[in-house]
């Protein structure tokens, strides 16, 4: 028989038949999706399958009848896991196997409960619709022994398990394995006593669970869900938004009904996530309509707030900043914008400062997280921005992660990342802290904070010395190489070891790792920023790939892992004293013209202040007012005495937030603003992909979206702009933003479009293909130098102190912490490793107070192997703890971000505030 | 062992170590060159052998910190062995009598009279099936074909079969165990060492 068509030479058509009828195959694919693609979704039940996990086979119900000719004698497979095989004829619903998945349903409605009616799936179970399907009408089996007594898990904040209607499937199993890679269940026993286990025979709430979701998700019944019943079908409507706790930008199906969020879970279909999510995006939605949030403008007169209308509080605002404009100058004023807000909304905020107002100082946080990587990024490459995506983690080679607890802070991604650990490829952490990923790394250079610098410039060495740099590349698309390369060798790297504290033969071996992979991928966070060599140290991740050749292609690239969920798009919407919206400078007379005539307003062309020049110009009495959009400065920027001082400084302070922050406490009027679920518009994941925010609920009576609070102090000054609906604002971006030409709003689809978008609306996957923004590539040398803040505190304060971030909080905790995540993670704890608490007689779960040259906090202490000797760690999530009393207001030279990863400090047992708490 | 044993896995440290608990030298030398036999990377592979060893060694049986203690030698995660020590009869996740009889009862042995032999016995130590005796001497267990049907009726006790069991032979074995102060093992490790 022929089973092929021959179109041209060598190009084959394979074919196999279902129902007798030739359709063509796709390389490697099973029965399954074959007969699917061509039959419909329906065209075979399943119940072990599931769209994110490998295939298993172990309920059989996927069973199809496969002959080797046309009604030839049958052999029955399990489709989901069989290849399809070419000239294979497919009877996917043969008597033979209708009758085979019926007495499957049936053996397994055996050991059911059968209570659909007060189940929580009801009408969204796949086991009801299999046993609908295969027309199960009773069971023939008298009824035998059971698991019908088995007790429900209710013991986790979260994650609920009742395992009388677990129908031993897998998926969970394969969920925890699979896509979180968390191995918290497993199948135990044997035969009839099979039964699902988390770790050893515990409950949800004592296991190493991380409470993402996955396995519930997973779960074809209720045997697994969560607290919020997200499996059930009572929502009135299901609303796809995007998380706003990071940057990998989560894709979320928001349930709502009466107008209430009922619970979320994450689409299959999306790109960016694939079903999987954290649990902040999953489970940490309730602080939206917490009590606690503030539903009404608040003037603080008199040193209390009183409740004002909005009206009354516009009219205060406009009055004042008039006032201060024409007493002092606009250069006077300064705004914060927020990551956590749309594009459109920075767009506003930094047109109001600019146009309306007649200042640069506007600046967002990522000054305080990956300003030195828009800066470090621009200088090497011309583009401050990721240069790949996520989805190369499946084509590339090796991975290095440096200065980024992805597990942690990137939960989705850092989940991949460990995947890609797992399958023992190389794989290279470089990290103070003995974090997750180093569990699984081939490679973990546990360096000395601050260091990063010298370890880089060693890896340089160790690649040079091995003749592994790419000179091809090198020389067609790069700059400057020469100099680099003599200053790299001549370097003593005993020096460099003696720094670091890193044998030099690990480094060796990473670096030889890392350039003679085919594809290899680097991957940066905070670890990288938040120093005073941070932009340095993003130039040499950068030219760590520009020696290596591996830029312009998928599954290479350098790829920061952008902090807040929209941290890219406030720096591409201008939120940046020195460059307006695209990037253009605003000192440039060409742009400023440009500008101009596009907001129809005179611009400053002289650059405005960074947030750390904020607080030193109002110490200063150069800066008399400031506005703030959703961001909690007095908790989460370092040397917070200062921060604090300088906010009291102020004349006048406008503070837009949900809760009263410790920096809503400061302010002289605190509008209500609206949090993601009630606004829409978009957010640019770290991967610069644009995608839409819809808004799930209406804003809480008394709120208002942020980006309309803009709008309408922009007009109460006196500037005409129409009121805020994403589509009108994306609109005018597109007209100045170059990249986002062809971004329009109801184009986006659900799954965005990575920047940038060219007037047909395609978007683009890689950066720097065929070029560079800026021509070549460069490479740019820089010597490692020590931390100002260890040579002129190091002696008196020996130990050092770095930040770092929980899964479960987010930020300063304002919004986590009114969510049942503070029941899994209750305080901010200090790690500490044994020899340094046993020098200073510190018990685990003892209080101890650190102590640097700003301040003290009084923190509990965790013993763990986590850090070296003489190092510390902590997060800053809780306002009790307050972590950034001490920390730093040294920062990076070039892009001013703060040096939140290296502050000098003593510590000793608490005899403190917390005393009688232990 | 039915589900309720298996679901109540006791959370107890056996007697021979607390919190650091351990293989001896002479033990991790063992575990060691059963790595080995392995390609590297997949020392998952030793888990059989060194479960057993870990029972014969923790007084014969599996508790959660030995179990975490086998994880860590073989760098895998605690559910992998919890996984295989659960599928596994021969694994006891439960403290036992220190010599453990496992009567076959399957159509061989049962034929030739395996049920009087399980009474028998029963009555003897005033226990049932699937019990241990007060004074931690004895348990009893019924399992199924031991692949010994030429000499039925058997029943094992620790790695030695004991065939054409009469009650005679019967009373005479758990008079000697009963005099004794060994603990029934799997292995002799003698037979580990061999290879
Ligand atoms: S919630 Fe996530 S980590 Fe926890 S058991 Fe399920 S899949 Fe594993
Ligand atoms: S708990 Fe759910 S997903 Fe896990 S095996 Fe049981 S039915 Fe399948
Ligand atoms: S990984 Fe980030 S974007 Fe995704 S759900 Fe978690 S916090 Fe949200
Ligand atoms: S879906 Fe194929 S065996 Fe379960
Ligand atoms: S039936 Fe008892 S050994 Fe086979």
């Amino acid at each position: 028989m022929n089973n092929t068509i021959t179109l041209k030479p060598k190009q084959e058509i394979k074919l196999a038949y279902i129902d007798n009828i030739p359709y063509e195959i796709k390389d490697g694919e099973t029965i399954l999706s074959f007969v699917k693609r061509y039959k419909g979704k329906k065209a075979v039940p399943t119940l072990c399958d599931a769209p994110n996990l490998d295939p298993f086979g172990s309920c059989r119900v996927c069973s199809v009848d496969v002959a080797l000719a046309k009604d030839g004698p049958v052999k029955t497979q399990a489709s989901c896991h069989t290849p399809v095989m070419p000239g294979s004829f497919i009877y996917p619903d043969s008597d033979r196997v209708q009758k085979l998945r019926k007495n499957i349903v049936e053996l397994v409605l055996t050991d059911h409960p059968l209570d659909c009616l007060t189940c929580e799936v009801n009408n969204n179970c796949e086991l009801q619709e299999v046993a609908a399907r295969v027309g199960v009408r009773d069971v023939r089996y008298p009824a035998g022994k059971n698991h019908l007594d088995r007790k429900k898990d209710l013991s986790h904040p979260y994650m609920t398990s009742d395992f009388s209607k677990c129908i031993n499937c897998f998926r969970c199993v394969r969920a925890c394995d699979e896509v979180q890679g968390q191995f918290v269940l497993s199948m135990a026993g044997r035969g009839f006593d099979s039964h699902i286990v988390k770790g050893q025979e515990t409950t949800f709430n004592l296991s190493d669970c991380v409470s993402c979701g996955a396995c519930a998700q997973a779960c074809p019944t209720s045997a697994i869900s969560d607290v919020f019943e997200s499996k059930s079908i009572v929502a009135d409507k299901k609303v796809r938004t995007i998380c706003t706790y990071c940057g990998v930008g989560c894709n979320l199906e928001v349930a709502v009904k009466g107008g209430i969020i009922k619970s979320i879970q994450a689409p299959y279909d999306a790109e960016v996530n694939t079903g999987h999510t954290c649990l902040k995006g999953r489970f940490a939605f309730s602080f939206y309509n917490h009590p606690e949030r503030i539903k009404t403008p608040l003037i603080k007169r008199n040193g209390v707030f009183e409740e004002a209308s909005w009206d009354e509080a516009y009219d205060f605002i406009a009055k004042e900043l008039t006032r201060i404009k024409t007493d002092h100058g606009s250069d006077f004023i300064a705004g914060i914008s927020s990551a956590r807000c749309t594009n459109e909304e920075n767009y506003l905020m930094q047109k109001f400062i600019r146009a309306v107002i007649g200042t640069n100082n506007i600046d967002s946080c990522a000054r305080v997280c990956h300003s030195p990587t828009a800066h470090g990024m621009q200088e090497t490459f011309g583009t401050g921005a990721a240069t790949n995506s996520i989805v190369d983690l499946k084509v590339t080679d090796c991975i290095m992660v440096i200065g980024a607890n992805a597990t942690d802070a990137h939960p989705v991604t850092g989940a991949k990342l460990k995947q890609f650990a797992l399958s023992g490829k190389p794989s290279i952490v470089i990290d103070p802290r003995k974090i997750e990923l180093a569990n699984y790394a081939t490679y973990h250079l546990q360096l000395r904070p601050g260091t990063n610098v010298a370890l880089l410039n060693m890896m340089f060495y160790f690649i040079i010395e091995a003749g592994l740099e790419d000179k091809n590349f090198i020389a067609a698309r790069t700059e400057g190489y020469e100099a680099f390369r003599k200053n790299i060798l001549k370097l003593d790297m005993n020096e460099m070891e003696r720094i670091t504290g890193v044998d030099r033969e690990l480094v060796k071996k990473a670096a030889i790792a890392y350039a003679s992979a085919p594809k290899a991928m680097s991957f940066h966070g905070l670890g990288v920023t938040e120093h005073s060599q941070g932009s340095f140290t993003v130039m040499q991740i950068a030219d760590l790939a520009l020696i290596t050749g591996n830029i312009g292609r998928h599954g290479v690239g350098v790829n920061p892992l952008r902090g807040q969920n929209n941290v890219q798009g406030a720096a591409d919407m201008g939120c940046q004293p020195h460059q307006g919206a695209g990037y253009y400078s605003v000192s440039d007379s060409l742009n400023h013209e440009v500008y101009e005539n596009f907001y129809q307003a005179k611009l400053p062309m002289h650059k405005g202040y960074k947030i750390p020049e904020m607080f030193n110009a109002s110490l200063d009495n150069k800066l008399k007012a400031m506005w703030v959009i959703g961001e909690d400065i007095a908790q989460t920027d370092p040397n917070t005495h200062k921060v604090v001082a300088a906010l009291n400084n102020l004349e006048l302070f406008v503070v837009q937030e949900l809760f009263m922050t410790e920096t809503a406490k400061l302010a002289t009027v605190i509008l209500p603003g609206a949090s993601f679920f009630e606004k829409s518009g978009t957010f640019t994941n770290g991967e610069r992909r644009i995608q839409a925010v819809h808004q799930v609920v209406e804003p809480l009576k008394g709120t208002k979206v942020d980006g309309q609070i803009i709008v309408d102090i922009m007009n109460k000054m006196g500037y005409a702009q129409p009121d805020y609906h994403p589509d009108n604002v994306l609109k005018e971006i597109s007209q100045i933003v170059q990249f986002f030409e062809g971004v329009k709003w109801d184009e986006l689809g659900i799954n965005g479009k990575q920047w940038p978008v060219n007037k047909g609306g395609k978007g683009t996957q890689v950066l720097h293909t065929k070029g560079f923004m800026s021509g070549k590539g460069k490479f740019i040398y820089k010597d490692f130098a020590e931390s100002q803040e260890l040579i002129d505190h190091g002696k008196e304060y020996p130990y050092i102190i770095t930040t770092n971030r929980e899964l479960e909080h987010y930020n300063c905790g304002a919004m986590t912490r009114r969510t049942k995540n503070v029941l899994i993670n209750t305080e901010d704890v200090l790690l500490i490793c044994a020899e340094d608490a046993a020098k200073h007689l510190i018990n685990d779960g003892d209080m101890v107070c650190v102590e640097s040259p700003r301040g003290k906090v009084d923190v509990r202490a965790k013993i763990t192997d986590e850090v070296k000797p003489g190092i510390l760690s902590s997060t800053f999530h809780f306002p009790e703890v307050m972590l950034n009393n001490i920390t730093s207001d040294v920062h990076d030279s070039e892009a001013m971000c703060p040096e939140y990863k290296v502050v000098a400090c003593t510590i000793r047992k608490s005899k403190g505030k917390y005393k009688e708490k232990v | 062992m039915n589900e309720t044993d298996k679901n109540n896995i006791s959370k107890a440290t056996p007697p021979s170590g607390a919190g650091g608990l351990k293989f001896s030298n002479e033990t991790m030398e063992l575990v060691k060159s059963i790595i080995k036999r392995y390609p590297e990377g997949k020392q998952k592979s030793a888990l059989l052998p060194t479960l057993h060893l870990a029972q014969a060694e923790f007084d014969g049986w599996l508790s959660v910190p030995v179990m975490d203690h086998v994880a860590e030698v073989l760098q895998i995660k605690p559910i992998e062995v919890y996984e295989v020590a659960s599928f596994y009869s021969m694994f006891n996740l439960k403290p036992g009598g220190k010599c453990l009889i496992e009567v076959c009862r399957t159509s061989s042995c049962w034929l030739r009279g395996a049920e009087d032999i399980i009474h028998h016995i029963e009555k003897k130590l005033n226990i049932k099936a699937g019990e241990t005796t007060p004074d931690g001497k004895f348990t009893l267990k019924t399992v199924e074909c031991l692949g010994s049907c030429g000499t039925a009726p058997m029943l094992q006790i620790g790695e030695q079969y004991h065939e054409n069991l009469t009650m005679d032979k019967v009373d005479s074995l758990l008079d000697t165990w009963k005099n004794s102060d060994k603990h029934s093992t799997y292995l002799d490790t003698n037979t580990f060492r061999k290879n």
